[in-house]
C-alpha cells in the first residue's frame, strides 16, 4: 500500500529555508520578469539576500499574480502526509502572521509550511517583526 | 470514634466529602536566578530541548518549537514573558511540559528541580506588587531549600497570548 504524499517547495530567504505547498505555485522565475510593482520583498519571514528568484502565486482577492522574492529556490521533495503537522495551537495563537501553518519534518527536522498567498496577501511586515526573524 | 478504616476512607474522600490533603505538590523550577514552582499535575513530563526551530513574527517569550516524539510544541521562556532576558538554551536544557487549559507549552528552564510538597498552612499571601513576576504569583513558601514563588502558570500563558497579536491583526 502506497503512502499518500505531500508535494513540497523548498525555498530560502536570508539565512533560513522554509517551505510551500507546491500547489499554490503558479511559476518560477527571475523577479526581473515581474513588474516591480507585484513583487513582494519584506515579509514576516524576514529580507531576502539578494532577491534572486520570484515564486509567483496568485492574490485570489485581488484577481492578481504577485512574486515572494526569495533567495534561493531549492526544489521539490515529496514527503509523507504523516510529516506535515499543523502549528501548535498557543503558537498559533501568539504569532503576528498567519502565513505559517504549520511544519514539515525534512530529515526529521522541523521546516515552517508557509502559506504563500497569504503570505503576499499580508505584504510587507512591520520592521519589529523582520528584526525578530 | 472512627477506626483506621474509615479515618483513611475520610482521607481519601470517602463519604462523599472532599478531603484536602495537608500537603500541596508543586513542581519547581530555577529560573530568574530563583525557585518558582506550578501545580505539580500540569506537568506531564520533563524533556531535554532538542534543536529549536524559530517562529517568525513571534513574541520574544515564544523562542521556537522542537520536535519531541514526533510532536511539534511550543517553548515557553517566562523570563522573557516578565520581561528578563533570555534563559539561554544548551544542549543540556530542559523544559517541563505543561498543559494549561487548551494550551500544551514546554516551559524552558535554567534547571528542573522537580516536585517538592508543600504544608498548605505554609503557604502565604503573595507580595502586593503586581509587576514583572510577581503579577503572576499566586504564593510564597518556603522549604529546606529555601524560598519557592508559587506561579499562577494557566493565568500566566493565557496572559501571554493575549500579550501577543494575534494573527490577522496585525498591522498592515
Amino acid at each position: 500500500m502506497s503512502e499518500a504524499k505531500s508535494e513540497i517547495l523548498m525555498f530560502q530567504v536570508g539565512p533560513r529555508v522554509f517551505a510551500a505547498e507546491v500547489y499554490d505555485v503558479i511559476r518560477i522565475g527571475s523577479v526581473h520578469d515581474v513588474p516591480p510593482e507585484d513583487v513582494v520583498g519584506a515579509t514576516a519571514l524576514g529580507v531576502p539576500f539578494a532577491r534572486r528568484r520570484g515564486i509567483v502565486v496568485g492574490d485570489h482577492a485581488a484577481g492578481t499574480e504577485r512574486a515572494l522574492a526569495v533567495d534561493q529556490v531549492i526544489g521539490i521533495r515529496s514527503v509523507p502526509e504523516t510529516d506535515v503537522h499543523p502549528l501548535p495551537a498557543f503558537a498559533a495563537a501568539c504569532l503576528q502572521s498567519a502565513a505559517v501553518t504549520g511544519f514539515v519534518l525534512v530529515d526529521d527536522s522541523p521546516t515552517l509550511l508557509i502559506d504563500l498567498p497569504t503570505l503576499v496577501r499580508e505584504g510587507p511586515a512591520a520592521p519589529a517583526d523582520a528584526e525578530r526573524t | 470514634m472512627p477506626g483506621p478504616r474509615e479515618q483513611q476512607a475520610d482521607a481519601q474522600g470517602g463519604g462523599g466529602r472532599a478531603a484536602t490533603p495537608p500537603e500541596a505538590w508543586f513542581f519547581c523550577l530555577r529560573i530568574l536566578g530563583g525557585r518558582y514552582a506550578f501545580e505539580a499535575p500540569l506537568v506531564t513530563e520533563v524533556v531535554r530541548l532538542g534543536p529549536l526551530t524559530r517562529l517568525p513574527a513571534a513574541p520574544s517569550f515564544l523562542p521556537g518549537v522542537f520536535t519531541h516524539r514526533g510532536e511539534v510544541l511550543p517553548v515557553l521562556d517566562i523570563s522573557q514573558l516578565v520581561g528578563h532576558s533570555a534563559v539561554a538554551i544548551r544542549p543540556s536544557t530542559r523544559a517541563a511540559i505543561v498543559h494549561c487549559g487548551p494550551w500544551k507549552v514546554a516551559v524552558v528552564s535554567d534547571a528542573v528541580e522537580g516536585l517538592v510538597a508543600i504544608p498548605r498552612r505554609a503557604l502565604e499571601p503573595p507580595p502586593a506588587e503586581s509587576t514583572g513576576v510577581a503579577e503572576f504569583m499566586s504564593a510564597v513558601a518556603r522549604d529546606r531549600a529555601g524560598a519557592i514563588a508559587i506561579l499562577d502558570l494557566p493565568r500566566m500563558v493565557e496572559a501571554a497570548r493575549a500579550r501577543a497579536v494575534p494573527a490577522g491583526s496585525a498591522p498592515a
